[in-house]
């Protein structure tokens, strides 16, 4: 292939090349580089200062060669990353049809979550039910092949590990014909390793973060990874380590110390965790029930050593 | 490397136009070679035949009313039969005629000129004086038009400037070219407001500013507001009392015109200063069939110039707020608001201004230049490798196509950051219909011939099958450049068809009714279509058992103060389900619905309650 030659230097030539590549498989959070649920003063700031490098303004008159298609597409998206996550009603509405996004931002902000679709009454139910039997009953819906094109496409997606997008199809085509039974097995396994995915994702972006010392984008991560996967053991401690320490929030950490009990019971050290932050937090009672089950399960543990002839004020 | 081409930003104004560059990073304005910053933009046919431009031309309007053009800017990329048109053709003292097209000409001397000509004149000016400055030859400038210009006000500005041999790098908005001077090289971070009222536009628009990046968030504005229409409403008063005294409408004489039109300029300034002005006309109009000759002196106050414009400030005001709630900014969220354009310099202005805005605007903008300063730093910006100032602009106006029905399916909304691109499905509107019509709406009217038609271009070779199951995907696009195109797709043969909308379509009002009309054989239909008619009916059902339920609760209700409210909110919340049944909005038919359910729930509740 012959080498372009561009007016643009070879380094931004790359992050014009990666941001390309995230168009089409990124969340707008993800696209604007903000943890899930940034506020907006955040996800401004990202898009001004990723629109200084981006814009096809600052590359007006020059030669671009295909990099002007692909200034474009990622300008384009970025202008709608921004305007879907600054406007509440966009947002609202994107996060309502994207599961996951909705997921990972309610990890992240567990307390404030924006939009949060409220229970449903029994007559938005209703209502429901009656837009899905319309659907059902229109003519481009109705074609038999839709379910199988959107389940082989799925699968598709699945041996690419894109789960995100499996699931999409999925959801989709269970509004199609929600009694399927072979789609909605297919979608309670595609979700699940999805989360696995995010989970695992989310510890190592905690991690990294820890070692660059952002801290607060830390516990977001771990709180996210903790929560897409219950079974995240580790997030799970370092969430409620962190929390702990930084926010000196006992109770909310012993939310995540008692994700990682309910993962492990049989772990001493764990029970002493969530012992020790359940007393920080003044339920004492709990937390000398842990401590008692941490003496039971290991006995000459050190840490578990300390607790064991405590005495109890009640 | 050889010296940089020097680049120039133009505000090519209703009265009076400015050029300014940027000199090693701080913008300027150019001088004149006359020796000022401003140069009137008029132009005239002297009596000679020779062409005069700016502050000559200007001098000698008085005596030359019939050749000398003005405030041509309000005229340029509208239709000659436009209202708006036909309305300033009566206090305008030159002649205004038809072009070919529907276009505007003017005539000065044996010469029809069009409007981009007359604008390139006045460029021209700009140009040389730009020249005279560098020393060498100038081409790449960046013009401002008001925010609120359509696409056709846009392209006739850009043709203007290649007229008169410029290379037009970008049209901006005034008011964003404003903000720019404002927040160049400066640590400003927050939300601004540029109040732009000028010499024939008013415009305001809201910026995000931080750190170099001027993101406008909102605008706005009204293309037939500004000094002129403050001018207009001083002659309507003097020629009002004048025919009351003499019985004599001075409008008819294009030199009397010309002279109250002088004259009234001169006391609205004045009157920015001091309390009361003078007004003197002498021998202003000779009675028909001899008699002496007759002179207008008047006083006019502050007061009274208050009065005759109170509705114009108001209107300001109206659109200030309709702009900020489209933002979805409050008023006190802004950091700093800056006055721009000759007219902000009246007392009543400002004080309008500062009551709703709650505070006092920025000092140390200079409003007559600002806009110029701020094309500079734009041209600067596209120039510099590295620059430190990037603008993300706006649509100022909504983009969609004609639907089925006459109305418009909007692809593009205002205030959308560009560039963007929108793809949305239509399918065809009647059974067989093998072939679509696009057509290119700009405007904000539901209704589809109250928009600017931009351009259309017709679909062909659909399969022949019953409405609704033809699918045609259409795509928007808006490039930096704020370049419009359109293409459509037949999504079963993958069959595409585009246009680029380079020029207006040069139809009048009537006449784009007329060939909706005729076409609607042609017509897409939203893919809504079918969810709206379903709604529209769930909606007349509701609406009809409400108001069944209403004397019923009536009678159980009788007297009690909670029955007459409840009955009158059914009766409100009926007449607005009544407007949307007649509608084509689906989200007004969902709203009324949501309505009329809670009251059916209450009326019901209520009923269950008595009985």
């Amino acid at each position: 292939m012959v080498e372009e030659n561009i007016d643009i230097d070879p380094e931004r030539q790359r992050e014009i090349e990666a941001l390309e590549a995230k168009v089409g498989t990124t969340n707008h959070y993800e696209f604007l580089g903000v943890p899930s649920g940034a506020p907006l003063d955040e996800v401004r700031n990202a898009f001004h200062a990723l629109s200084k490098k981006f814009h096809p303004d600052r590359y007006f008159g020059k030669n671009l060669g295909t990099f002007k298609g692909r200034l474009d597409k990622v300008f384009k998206r970025l202008i709608e990353a921004n305007q879907t996550l600054s406007d509440p009603e966009k947002l609202k509405a994107y996060l309502e049809s994207n599961p996951f996004v909705r997921a990972a931002v309610k990890a992240a902000n567990p307390t404030t979550t924006p939009a949060a679709p409220a229970a449903k009454t029994s007559d938005e139910l209703a209502r429901e039910a009656e837009r899905r039997a319309r659907l059902s009953k229109h003519p481009y819906m109705a074609k038999a092949g839709k379910i199988t094109e959107l389940v082989s496409r799925a699968k598709s997606h699945i041996s690419r590990g894109e789960y995100s997008h499996a699931f999409t199809q999925l959801n989709l085509a269970t509004q199609f014909d929600p009694t399927n039974v072979e789609v909605k097995t297919m979608l309670v396994d595609v979700r699940k390793k999805n989360e696995d995915l995010r989970s695992t994702e989310d510890l190592k972006r905690g991690k990294d973060a820890l070692e660059r010392g952002d801290d607060e984008i830390a516990i977001a991560a771990f709180k996210s990874a903790a929560t897409s996967n219950p079974k995240n053991v580790e997030a799970a401690v370092k969430a409620a380590t962190l929390i702990d320490k930084r926010h000196n929030d006992p109770r909310e950490a012993s939310t995540f110390a008692q994700k990682a009990v309910d993962a492990m019971p049989n772990n001493a050290e764990y029970r002493v965790l969530l012992g020790r932050l359940l007393e920080a937090a003044g339920m004492k009672a709990m937390a000398k029930k842990h401590y008692e089950e941490a003496v039971r399960l290991d006995p000459d543990h050190p840490d578990v050593k300390k607790h064991a002839k405590r005495r109890w004020p009640f | 490397m050889a010296e940089r081409e020097p680049v120039i930003g133009i505000d090519l104004g209703t009265t009076n136009s400015v050029v300014a560059t940027v000199q090693s990073g701080t913008p300027t304005v150019i001088r004149g070679r006359s020796g000022s910053n401003l140069l009137p933009s008029i132009i005239a046919l002297a009596k000679s035949g020779k062409l005069l431009v700016g502050q000559i031309a200007k001098r000698q309007a008085i005596t030359n009313p019939t050749d000398t053009v003005y405030a041509s800017k309000r005229l340029i990329g509208r239709k000659f039969s436009a209202k708006q048109t036909q309305d300033a053709m009566k206090v305008l003292p030159y002649q205004v005629v038809t072009g070919e097209h529907d276009d505007i000409r003017i005539k000065m001397g044996p010469t029809d000129y069009s409007l981009p000509e007359l604008s390139a004149m006045v460029l021209k000016e700009l140009k040389l004086d730009a020249e005279a400055f560098f020393g060498r030859p100038v081409k790449k400038a960046v013009i401002t038009v008001p925010a609120y210009f359509n696409d056709g006000q846009r392209q006739a500005t850009k043709d203007a400037g290649r007229i008169a041999g410029l290379d037009v790098l970008r049209i901006i908005n005034e008011p964003t070219a404003a903000a720019l001077a404002y927040g160049f090289g400066k640590a400003v971070n927050g939300k601004i407001a540029v109040f732009d009222l000028g010499g024939g536009t008013f415009d305001v628009s809201v910026l995000e500013v931080g750190t170099g990046v001027f993101d406008v968030i909102g605008t706005g504005g009204d293309t037939y507001l500004g000094g002129e229409d403050f001018d207009n409403r001083i002659i309507e008063w003097l020629v009002f009392d004048f025919v009351k005294e003499h019985g004599i409408d001075l409008r008819g004489d294009r030199m009397a015109l010309q002279r109250l039109k002088d004259g009234a300029e001169k006391a609205k300034i004045e009157l920015s200063s001091s309390k009361e002005t003078q007004l003197n006309l002498p021998f202003i109009s000779t009675p028909v069939g001899g008699g002496s000759a007759l002179h207008l002196q008047k006083t006019l106050t502050r007061e009274k110039l208050e009065e005759l414009c109170g509705d114009l400030g108001s209107r300001c005001v109206t659109i200030c707020e309709q702009v900020l709630s489209d933002a979805k900014v409050k008023v006190t969220d802004l950091k700093e608001m800056i006055l721009v354009g000759g007219m902000t310099r009246m007392p009543k202005i400002q004080e309008l201004v500062k009551a709703y805005f709650r505070r006092d605007p920025c000092k140390g903008v200079h409003p007559d230049e600002v806009v110029a300063l701020g094309a500079a730093v734009q041209a600067d910006a596209l120039t510099t490798e590295d620059s430190e100032v990037v603008l993300l602009d706006v649509t100022p106006q909504s983009l969609g196509v004609a639907i089925a029905g006459g109305y418009v399916r909007r692809l593009i909304p205002r205030n959308t950051t560009v560039p963007t691109s929108v793809t949305e499905v239509f399918t065809t509107s009647k059974d067989g219909q093998t072939t679509v019509k696009i057509m290119v709406l700009q405007g904000e009217s539901e209704v589809a011939h109250q928009n600017e038609l931009l351009g259309e271009f017709i679909l062909t070779g659909l399969r022949q099958s019953k409405r609704g199951e033809i699918e045609v995907d259409v795509t928007f696009e808006i490039n930096s450049e704020g370049i419009v195109s359109v293409a459509a797709r037949d999504k079963e043969t993958g069959q595409q068809q585009s246009i680029q909308v380079t020029a207006s379509g040069g139809l009048t009002e009537s006449e784009l009714k007329q060939i909706l009309e005729d076409q609607s054989d042609m017509m897409l239909e939203a893919k809504t279509g079918e969810e709206l008619g379903k709604r529209k009916a769930d909606l007349a059902a509701l609406m009809k058992e409400v108001t069944e339920l209403i004397p019923q609760l009536q009678k159980a209700t009788a007297g009690s103060e909670f029955g007459s409210d409840a009955v009158t909110k059914a009766n409100k919340a009926l007449e607005v389900a009544k407007g949307a049944a007649a509608g084509q909005s689906l989200a007004k038919v969902n709203e009324s619905l949501d309505t009329l359910t809670k009251t059916m729930t209450l009326f019901k509740g209520v009923l269950q309650r008595i009985s």
